[in-house]
């Protein structure tokens, strides 16, 4: 699903990813956890076509396809989803407009026909009866005057009503009280399947206890210090961050 | 300079060849304005007021009054159902509809209205108001009995042949009675795009309790210049809003002035302009706060794109006796283009030490994240910057409350924007 190779990445004068290598299978969940700075989030961002980073080496492929030079909306339409970490706030369009204009636009690209509104209807609150959301945020603005809380379970039921092949979820768990948590860990996982990848990056190992991994990826000074099956995440929560300084700073001398 | 007296030597000639039968003390009101324009001049970028705003094109040349014979109006049918509709081209009448009593002739009017017409528009300082009082031909005279309630809007239309070098001098008064309620909209549309000027006054009284909701609806042609004055005055209690939308000519200049002069009045100004290519677009509010415990509103945004430019001034008084005056006055500006440009001022003079004055005025681009956003749900990014200019302006039309109206203006919007050349794919 997606191969991503030695990927070397700049912003403005400074190397924050520095050769990733990271191959996600179809299907499979996939954990990246990483103290703060340690270049998780441009991960995300590079791969969902955020502005803003040089590409200096490397590559990524999505179903076999290079991604790197695509727009971002091509990615999304192609099946690429990005849970935004911090959501914006789109005063004047409404989450039903929003989420539709974005849906027909995917459905177009790959040769569906466009949803109606009496079907677009019909989906939406089935999305949203799973996440016990409230009909009423369909006629609000796009996240405005959303708690934290609201806007992370708002970006799992985009996901939900988008469906997309590759979902990163770019520290989503982040400020959630439990029981928010335990929601979006469930909206999640009901979108588990054996054609859908998720990558899921958090700073937390709490989260890995309800969306448990395939996988989980080490990630400090922007390289992948150490990789392995959900253990490792038990590991990391145990002896701390601090362990990780040491895995890096070894592969910096090896 | 030698232009500009050379023109205004060209009105006071024209001026003493008018022959009209009219009430004598509505030809020596329009004796004392030509006298105060002779004076005045057009005004130049060395006057304050117009700083930013160079009547220039108005000064270098001389202007005449059109011959208009019969004429197709265009579809101005957004108002939904009209209570009376009265159409006037290049400022003559043309033809009236529905309730002839609310959509009148001034000139028909003219025995009533004595101790209103031209009392309120300042034309001792205003030099283009003065050059209104002395040339105006008709106008519409909305005339609300007491206790009126008149639920259909009145619709005046104001149609420009736009015919280069011809002027017209549209003039309205609104008389509202006590307690009487209605929505009055001014069109200013034209026929053809030449350099034609329209110079219009308006005056709105409104007497104790009654409401106001006036619409100056402006979609003039692409060289059409355009300077309108609003001049309103609420008694106890009464309230005016007076809402511009300001989509057309190259030049466009409105002040927009409300005196507050009683207990508990209360006025809202708001505005929506959306310009492109080399359009200049200038809004010019002063409201005078001349009683306690009044309100005022003031919501201006802009889209600025091209080589396009907009000024917004909004001045409040608040008079020595006019304790708890609430002022609120915002203007917002989104720059399409790097080429687009916004001054924007608030000015205010303030005597009284028991109020709440506040402005603010922002000047953007659209937001970054916010595109990004968009196309990370699979939004093109052309559609996105769309959408997201749409919502900005969209968000001043929900204070139209005529809903036929506001949904015009909703598509219109959709449709200006939409020809927004920057909108076009980038990649």
């Amino acid at each position: 699903m997606l191969e991503v190779k030695d990927l070397r990445v700049r912003v403005e004068d400074k190397e924050i990813l520095k050769g990733i290598s990271l191959s996600v299978g179809k299907g499979e969940v996939h954990a990246i956890m990483g103290p703060n700075g340690s270049g998780k989030s441009t991960l995300a961002g590079v791969l969902a076509g955020r502005d803003g980073y040089e590409i200096t080496g490397g590559s990524a492929t999505f179903k076999g396809e290079d991604l790197l030079d695509k727009d971002p909306e091509i990615r999304a339409r192609e099946g690429i989803f990005l849970a935004f970490q911090y959501p914006v706030e789109i005063p004047g369009v409404s989450n039903m407009y929003f989420l539709r204009t974005a849906l027909n636009a995917i459905r177009t690209h790959r040769g569906q026909e466009e949803l109606d509104a009496v079907e677009f209807i019909a989906l939406v609150k089935d999305r949203m009866k799973k996440l016990k959301m409230d009909d009423a945020m369909l006629k609000r603005a796009v996240n405005e005057g959303f708690s934290g809380g609201e806007k992370k379970r708002n970006e799992i039921f985009q996901m939900a009503v988008l469906e997309p092949q590759l979902a990163i979820l770019d520290e989503t768990d982040s400020g959630l009280d439990i029981d928010a948590l335990k929601l979006v860990s469930e909206g999640v996982n009901s979108m588990r399947s054996p054609d859908r990848s998720i990558i899921v990056v958090t700073h937390y190992q709490r989260l890995l206890d309800y969306i448990v991994p395939d996988k989980v990826h080490v990630l400090a000074h922007g390289q992948i210090v150490k990789s392995g099956d959900k253990g490792l995440a038990l590991e990391l929560e145990k002896k701390g961050y601090g362990w990780v300084d040491d895995l890096a700073s070894g592969l910096a001398t090896a | 300079m030698a232009v500009q007296q050379q023109n205004t030597a060209a009105f006071v000639e024209s001026f003493a060849t008018l022959k009209r039968s009219e009430p004598t003390w509505l030809a020596d009101r329009r004796r004392l304005a030509i006298e105060r324009f002779s004076l005045l001049g057009i005004p130049t970028t060395h006057d304050e007021e117009y700083k930013y705003t160079s009547l220039k094109s108005i000064s270098g040349q001389t202007w005449t009054p059109s011959a208009a014979g019969s004429v197709e109006t265009p579809d101005v049918d957004y108002a939904g159902e009209e209570a009376a509709r009265i159409v006037f081209v290049d400022g003559k009448f043309f033809s009236a509809a529905g309730d002839t009593l609310l959509g009148a002739r001034l000139t028909s009017g003219l025995a009533n209205v004595e101790g209103h017409l031209t009392r309120y528009a300042d034309f001792e300082s205003h030099a283009l108001t003065a050059l209104n009082t002395a040339f105006f031909a008709d106008g519409a005279l909305v005339e609300l009995p007491e206790k009126a309630i008149v639920e259909k809007p009145i619709h005046i239309v104001w149609v420009s042949t736009g015919e280069a070098g011809i002027v017209s001098h549209p003039r309205t008064l609104i008389l509202a009675g006590r307690n009487s309620q209605a929505s009055v909209i001014e069109s200013f549309v034209s026929l053809a795009d030449g350099a034609a000027w329209t110079n219009p006054v308006t005056e709105i009284i409104a007497e104790e309790n009654a409401r106001i909701e006036h619409f100056q609806v402006q979609q003039q042609g692409s060289e059409a210049i355009h300077t309108g004055v609003v001049q309103g005055l609420t008694e106890r209690s009464g309230y005016i809003s007076t809402i511009s939308l300001s989509f057309g000519a190259r030049l466009a200049r409105n002040d927009v002035r409300v005196k507050l002069n009683g207990e508990g009045a209360e006025c809202a100004l708001d505005g929506l302009y959306v310009v492109n290519g080399k359009q200049h677009v200038d809004h010019h509010t002063v409201i005078d706060h001349a009683s306690p415990n009044c309100n005022s509103h003031q919501l201006y945004k802009g889209v600025l794109d091209g080589e396009s430019r907009g000024v917004f001034n909004g001045k409040i008084l608040v008079r020595r006796d006019a304790q708890k005056t609430d002022a609120i006055q915002n203007n917002k500006n989104l720059l399409l283009s790097p080429k687009a440009e916004i001054d924007t001022k608030p000015q205010l003079e303030i005597d009284a030490n028991d109020v709440r004055c506040t402005h603010g005025a922002t000047i953007g681009q659209l937001d970054a994240e916010a595109l990004f956003y968009l196309q990370a749900r699979g939004i093109g990014a052309a559609q996105a910057r769309h959408l997201l200019t749409y919502a900005f302006a969209a968000d001043l039309l929900e204070r139209v409350k005529v809903q036929p109206l506001r949904d015009h203006f909703e598509h219109v919007l959709m449709r200006t924007l939409s020809e927004d050349p920057n909108a076009e794919e980038t990649h």
